[in-house]
């Protein structure tokens, strides 16, 4: 098809399927009236049942606990095969020097960048872990607080430069931390069917509200999904960066 | 929680947990073991689910992940919901992954253990996808499923595998997020997600816009990935570039779930909701049966022998879609024999091209003319598998084919059994074409169109020949499991996969329907026959033939372009299509 | 008014694959992809609101105060992060499509002819 006659067939698609959008956003609730029996019944029942606050949390890693197991195995898979490709198309002939473009200069890192960075990647790493900490009391959560000790991360390579970086971030370290983070959740769910109840039933003692070790096995299970996530993204990153050494040709030249 | 009840969990919750170990263990396996591991796995989950399938033939189980059993505010918690039919498709895909581990054995000699890992999580997924009872959780497992064939669809990284990944990727991903809209409409209406609960609220519903609206964007997204005309574009090029055993799993297994995940949808979510079943009847049984028609022709014009068989996967999905859309028991009956005969055949086809990947180093059907002398068992399995495609009546797939014939409904009864035909003969013929060029040398000398360039094509060529055929002559073997008996457990099974349906027996064949398997038959080897001895006709015929035949084979070649901005094109023009019929069936 | 987040939800995937179908590069064509995604985002977590409530976190406010859905919060975040790792596998598929042809156009990069017969 020549790009006239895709831009032509989309339109009439969307055209045709414009009424049927419009009658169905006219049947739909309006926006902002309460409509699901679920949500209130979580609402109303989770606080008292499960001795958290964060209904979040409890919906993602108690109610529907199950559903964050296959999540975190999806992330498993899309990590691994990022650094497949990446690792597997690169061989193993690279050096821990930058990468050279010709023409371009290699810039050294400024005083300002180096202290900033390291003020504020060490703060992110335990702001990081004050998110995941808290899951279950304020907002939070192993997800969000993965993602931040990974940036944390990022913000350590800006500052330590590569070589610095690589000493913290090691390859076999990060495959432990994210497989093992998702072996955690697979076995957390496995202890209360060898006593007898549904897997991921929440056997652990609970705790009281508001408190950081309120929620039983979900803590457990927050902890292998922050690892999980931790690794899995550092991983990524480390990947990428991988991309941008030089190869050990250009360091013979 | 006592018995068979506490191993529901474990068929998906077991590959999980040795795929993670397998991965923070990557750096210090020893060569052979991740083989091993994934071997036991596979069988050890085809075992759980035996055990399930024969506790649930009773009844059906059902599991509240967490201890959320129902409550009266709201059904809270994940359900996986035991019927005979889920559990044995399930035990069934758990055969040919272990089948295919013992095919892949010594295939992939990295360091990582990627490949195992990232097939446990494949199965892990489609496990529950088959058990599961709640629609974000299908979803969920859906999604797992994708991503784990996105990244095993780049495995070979060569820049075709590649591209088609990317190809692949953004179709399905699409598909996807039809996917989360349609839950998000439904949830929007019926304010839960287990299944037994949103079939209550969507019958007590009635005629309602954002319940149609969910049903045809769920039901996109599932016929995407069971690659329906118009959005199939995207099989043969995954299918052609993704390592062999990968393809084993994609035909016999990853494609029907699609097939099987919307038949769940119909029969327990939507069977009080006329309208949406009407739909499915009209509008599904039109792209059925053209699905079968455009896939037959596809296959027959290929010379890539992985690309001709993901086209004969279009073709006998689209018969399967004309069994679905019949609405009757005996056509969901018909459905579930032809997925597992259909998984079968189509599975051990791949493992005889990947071994003629290893052993002769090509994938083209001209260039392997007469190579295959050395190699005949193959040879004898690729035409025994190419005359149960073509309908040959013997074995489980012919069950199958046996119910979906019985099952069309009156009026359109003709049109759905020419297409059943042009589909079986053309994708049957193309197989054993194939088998009697590369094995017996059959056929003209190709001469000059043999040289055309193409990409080096191999796959590991140091594994025996015997334990590359040993798991593609037990799937041939099972495959010729007696139809009756594959009727009759089929039509067992419905009652529980459709609760509520009534029991019924097995259809008795119409009169003349004892025939059709004989005309398909005798046309499959009719049509290879001619693609051998065809040019020895007198010229006339030969012309007309050619005539009637190049610009339809060269225009729906060209159709499927490669250009993953056409593929999305083409989605988009089906959502319009879906739009259209969901108008007019109100 | 109160149609408005579905109007959008559908604007943000009709705008993301019309960038899809006409893009010339595969990052660009990533980045349209992830628009859908958003848009997917907007209609679950429209749905999941409530005027006059607050977040289902109940550490400053006694359980029973009114507050939004939280069921469709938690699919969307879990949701949100697999999102980005899926981004990050398909655009080290780009990046090695990049290395091999050194192109990004899906026009240039097609698989070789494929001959029928």
């Amino acid at each position: 098809m020549t790009p006239r006659w895709r831009t032509l067939l989309l339109v009439l698609a969307g055209l045709v399927i414009l009424p049927g959008v419009w009658r169905v956003a006219m049947a739909l609730p309006p926006f902002g009236a309460p409509t699901s029996p679920y949500g209130q019944a979580v609402n109303a029942l989770v606080p008292s049942l499960r001795h958290v606050s964060n209904m979040v949390s409890a919906v993602n890693f108690d109610v529907r606990g199950f559903d964050t197991l296959g999540e975190e195995f999806m992330l498993l898979c899309a990590v691994t095969g990022t650094v497949l490709i990446l690792r597997g198309g690169r061989g193993e002939d690279r050096r821990a020097k930058a990468g050279r473009i010709a023409g371009r200069a290699l810039e050294p890192r400024s005083d300002a960048t180096v202290l900033i960075c390291r003020m504020f990647g060490v703060f992110t790493l335990v702001f990081g872990f004050y998110v995941t900490l808290h899951a279950t009391a304020t907002p939070g959560g192993g997800f969000q607080g993965g993602v931040v000790v990974a940036s944390g991360l990022l913000l350590v390579y800006l500052g330590e430069g590569y070589r610095g970086w690589r000493r913290i971030a090691r390859a076999p370290v990060l495959d432990g931390l994210e497989g093992g983070g998702a072996l955690l959740f697979a076995l957390a769910g496995l202890l209360p069917v060898v006593l007898g109840r549904a897997y991921l039933e929440n056997v652990l003692p609970l705790g009281t509200v508001k408190d950081i070790l309120s929620g039983g096995l979900m803590l457990v299970e927050n902890v292998g999904v922050a690892f999980a996530v931790a690794g899995g993204f550092a991983m990524i990153m480390v990947e990428f960066m991988e991309e941008t050494r030089a190869t050990q040709s250009e360091v013979e030249e | 929680m006592t018995g068979i009840l506490s191993l529901v969990p474990l068929p998906v919750v077991v590959p999980l947990a040795v795929a993670a170990a397998m991965l923070a263990a990557g750096h210090v396996l020893p060569p052979r073991l991740p083989d091993v591991v994934a071997v036991l796995t596979a069988l050890g989950v085809a075992g759980l689910d035996i055990a399930l399938t024969l506790a649930s033939r009773h009844g059906t189980l059902l599991y509240w992940f967490g201890g959320w059993t129902p409550r009266p505010e709201a059904v809270l918690g994940i359900a996986f919901g035991i019927d005979p039919a889920s559990a044995a498709f399930a035990g069934f895909i758990a055969l040919l992954f272990a089948a295919t581990f013992v095919f892949a054995w010594g295939y992939f000699d990295e360091v990582h253990a990627t490949f195992h890992v990232l097939m446990l999580l494949f199965l892990a997924a489609m496990q529950g996808f088959c058990l599961t009872r709640d629609l974000f959780n299908l979803f969920v497992w859906f999604e797992v499923m994708s991503v784990a064939a996105f990244a095993l669809t780049a495995y070979r990284l060569e820049h075709s595998s590649i591209v088609g990944a990317l190809s692949f990727t953004v179709c399905n991903s699409l598909g996807s997020m039809f996917m989360l809209g349609g839950i998000g409409l439904l949830y929007a209406r019926t304010g839960v997600l287990d299944f037994d609960a949103m079939g209550k609220a969507v019958a007590a519903a009635g005629h309602d816009p954002v319940i149609v609206g969910g049903f045809c964007l769920a039901a996109m997204a599932l016929l995407i990935k069971a690659a329906i005309v118009p959005f199939q574009f995207w099989l043969a090029d995954a299918h052609a570039v993704a390592p062999s055993p990968v393809s084993v799993i994609f035909s016999g297994a990853m494609v029907p779930l699609g097939l099987f995940g919307f038949a769940k949808l119909v029969v327990v979510i939507f069977a009080g909701a006329e309208e949406i079943l009407a739909f499915v009847h009209t509008l599904l049984l039109t792209l059925g049966c053209l699905t079968a028609v455009v896939g037959g022709l596809m296959a027959w014009s290929q010379r890539h022998l992985k690309r001709l068989l993901a086209f004969s996967t279009i073709a006998h999905i689209g018969i399967m879609l004309t069994g679905l859309a019949a609405s009757s028991g005996a056509g969901m009956a018909g459905l579930l024999a032809y997925l597992i005969g259909h998984g079968l055949v189509k599975g051990a086809l791949f493992m005889l091209v990947g071994v003629l990947l290893a052993t002769r180093a090509s994938v083209d059907e001209l260039d392997l003319r007469g190579l295959g002398r050395d190699i005949w068992p193959a040879g004898v399995a690729m035409a025994v598998a190419a005359l149960l495609l073509g309908g040959a009546p013997l074995g489980i797939l012919h069950g199958g084919a046996d119910l979906i014939a019985a099952s069309a409904p009156r009026a359109a009864g003709p049109v759905i059994h020419a297409a059943v035909l042009i589909g079986t003969a053309l994708t049957g013929a193309a197989v054993l074409r194939a088998a009697g060029r590369i094995y017996l040398g059959l056929g003209p000398d190709p001469g000059a169109q043999a040289e055309a360039p193409t990409e080096e094509e191999q796959e590991k060529a140091d594994r025996p020949l015997w334990l590359m055929l040993a798991p593609c002559v037990v799937l041939l073997v099972l495959a010729f499991v007696p139809a009756d008996l594959a009727k009759h457990a089929a039509v067992r099974v419905v009652p529980l996969f459709a609760a509520g349906h009534p029991s019924f027996p097995v259809p008795e064949p119409e009169a003349g329907a004892t025939v059709l398997p004989w005309i398909s038959v005798l046309t499959t080897v009719g049509l290879a026959c001619l693609a051998f001895w065809g040019h020895r006709l007198p010229k006339a015929p030969r012309l007309a033939a050619k005539l009637a035949t190049t610009p339809l084979l060269g225009g729906l070649n060209r159709l499927h372009s490669g250009l993953v901005n056409d593929y999305v094109v083409w989605i988009s023009l089906g959502f319009a299509l879906f739009t259209v019929v969901a108008a007019l069936c109100r | 008014m109160s149609v408005l987040p579905w109007l959008v939800a559908a604007w943000l995937f009709g705008v993301g694959v019309y960038g899809i179908v006409s893009s010339r590069n595969y990052v660009h064509l990533i980045g349209c992809l992830s628009v859908c995604q958003s848009s997917s985002y907007v209609l679950l977590l429209g749905l999941g609101y409530r005027w006059g409530a607050g977040p289902p976190i109940f550490y400053d406010h006694p359980p029973g105060t009114p507050a939004v859905d939280p069921v469709v919060q938690a699919l969307v975040l879990t949701d949100i992060v697999v999102g980005a790792t899926v981004t990050a596998l398909l655009l080290a598929l780009a990046l090695q499509v990049h290395k091999r042809r050194g192109s990004l156009d899906p026009q240039e990069l097609r698989p070789l002819d494929r001959r029928g017969s």
